[in-house]
């Protein structure tokens, strides 16, 4: 029943869309494997998209924060994009702030976003 | 099916409550916002019975009162309990090495929240969500 | 008995309407009286006279229907619940004064007159109150809703910014409802910044600037930069004194700084064009 979250290579970034609701194993999973593909690739940056995910908890928001900062650590800078107004309210409203997060409003801003951190 | 209650045993209860939760809140006519709330706290409150109690319920129920109509989720588990209920209610607090957003977020997500925990016994959890 | 006052009320009507009037002038309260002009106020009261005795005559749905069409109306009109309530009872008295008066009562049948009496005015009482009572309910959950509509627009002033004004005071509820409005927006408008104006906002306590600074975070979420614009100085000395930590929100005095902020942060500005 696993199904893992697809993970693109473009130039020197890593893309990722998630399309479908993230449950718990599947979201390790995809923890994991980004990190794999980060070593594997030596990408500089990662955008990963949100626009289909209507609610995330505290669990993966965790997951999410912990990936951000291990990418970090790994030399691979991350911007999260296309969070919806409803997830966005729910995260603040459970007090998950996301604090150090770049964000952008769809993938082709978090590129823009990402291209302009990594100095290109 | 209105009324409906999912037994939390593995991780994958935990996404079968919250999309009976979704369900029963769009048909309700909840707006997309309140749709994430509930689904939020529905998946908050499964994973702490998941995660602390090992096994337990969530049962929705829709509500009415006067012209007010919403939507009760009741989270119950005859798990350890809680021995200090003040203490998980303060923002930061958890014991699982989460972000600790877990009960105060719910009670900020939902209208109204009430929880009574006896240990040794079990956790009984009630909130309820308001259609505006 | 109430074949009797029936009798009474029904070949009395114009001097019972006259009594009224005059007696529901003094008696009342000013605001009723104030509310509507002279004309109007005979007319209303004609019509309250008029539903009063249709009470005898009609069936009880159709005392009903007309004692809620006659709220709605004077709800509209800006007559008080009390206008209503004195009224009955000051109707009562005329009737029992009148009768008295012409000797179609005495003390022999004074108790049954007013166990008739009562019988008659206490449900009118119940079906007028409940009929006010709901149509005032319905202005009031009218205008609630008239109030979020016009709670805050996100107004896209050129591409990538969009400026929120926030008139009136910030409670719980009207938070939530200008979060939604606000991040619906930035998504919609694809908007890179969005200035939020407090200009309009009376009173800036922990509250509201927690509301404040949650959008903003919000915002963030969602892929864009917030700036808070119309900070007075009564506002700078409040936030400090009440020690709220405005430090990761970027915040300017006036509007006008805070769209060349805008424009420099998606790396644009204002230029003189040569002719």
């Amino acid at each position: 029943m696993n199904m893992r979250i697809p993970i693109l290579k473009l130039h020197d970034c890593l893309l990722v869309s998630i399309q479908w609701e993230l449950d718990d194993q599947t979201a390790l999973q995809f923890q994991e494997d980004l990190l794999h593909k980060i070593h594997e690739t030596s990408a500089r940056g990662v955008v990963i998209d949100f626009t289909s995910i209507d609610f995330i908890d505290s669990f993966i928001a965790k997951v999410l924060g912990d990936v951000i900062s291990m990418s970090k650590l790994m030399g691979a800078k991350v911007v999260i994009t296309g969070i919806q107004p409803a997830v966005a309210i729910t995260l603040i409203e459970l007090g998950i702030r996301l604090e150090e997060v770049m964000t952008a409003l769809d993938l082709e801003k978090g590129l823009e976003k990402l291209q302009r951190e990594l100095g290109d | 099916m209105m009324d409906s209650s999912v037994k939390i045993i593995n991780e994958w209860d935990i996404v079968a409550a919250r999309q009976l939760g979704r369900n029963v809140a769009k048909e309700l006519g909840f707006g997309t916002v309140d749709q994430a709330r509930i689904t939020t706290a529905i998946s908050e409150l499964a994973r702490n019975i998941y995660l602390y109690a090992g096994q337990g319920e969530i049962m929705i129920e829709k509500v009415e009162s006067g012209t007010k109509k919403g939507m009760t989720i009741i989270s119950r588990d005859e798990g350890p309990g809680i021995p200090d209920l003040r203490k998980v209610m303060e923002d930061g607090f958890s014991t699982s090495g989460g972000l600790g957003a877990g009960l105060p977020g719910v009670k900020r997500l939902m209208d109204e929240f009430s929880i009574e925990s006896t240990p040794g016994k079990g956790t009984f959890i009630q909130s309820v969500k308001w259609l505006r | 008995m109430r074949k009797k006052i029936y009798q009474y009320v029904q070949s009395h009507s114009d001097e019972i309407l006259n009594e009224w009037i005059e007696l529901m002038r003094t008696e009342a309260d000013e605001r009723a009286v104030q509310a509507m002009s002279d004309h109007m106020f005979v007319k209303t009261s004609a019509e309250f006279v008029d539903l009063v005795v249709s009470n005898f005559s009609e069936t009880e749905e159709a005392f009903h229907e007309r004692a809620v069409d006659f709220s709605e109306k004077i709800v509209r009109l800006g007559w008080p619940l009390t206008m209503m309530t004195d009224g009955l009872r000051v109707f009562g008295q005329i009737v029992e004064n009148g009768m008295q008066k012409d000797g179609t009562i005495d003390h022999s049948s004074y108790f049954e007159f007013m166990g008739e009496i009562n019988n008659w005015m206490f449900p009118m009482y119940k079906t007028i109150t409940q009929a006010y009572t709901t149509s005032w309910e319905r202005t009031v959950s009218l205008q609630k809703i008239a109030l979020q509509e016009l709670s805050a627009p996100l107004i896209p002033v050129f591409d990538k910014i969009s400026v929120m004004p926030l008139v009136g005071t910030i409670d719980t509820e009207r938070a939530k409802q200008i979060m939604e409005n606000l991040l619906e927006g930035v998504v919609r408008h694809r908007a890179e910044v969005v200035l939020i104006d407090i200009t309009g906002v009376p009173v800036v306590d922990t509250m509201v600037a927690h509301h404040i600074i949650q959008a903003a975070e919000a915002v963030r979420l969602v892929g864009a930069k917030c700036t808070i614009v119309g900070i007075r100085p009564e506002i700078a000395q409040t936030i400090v004194n009440l020690g709220i930590n405005l430090e990761d929100v970027t915040t300017t005095s006036t509007m006008k700084k805070g769209v060349e902020q805008a424009l420099a942060m998606t790396s644009r500005q204002i230029v003189e064009v040569q002719e």
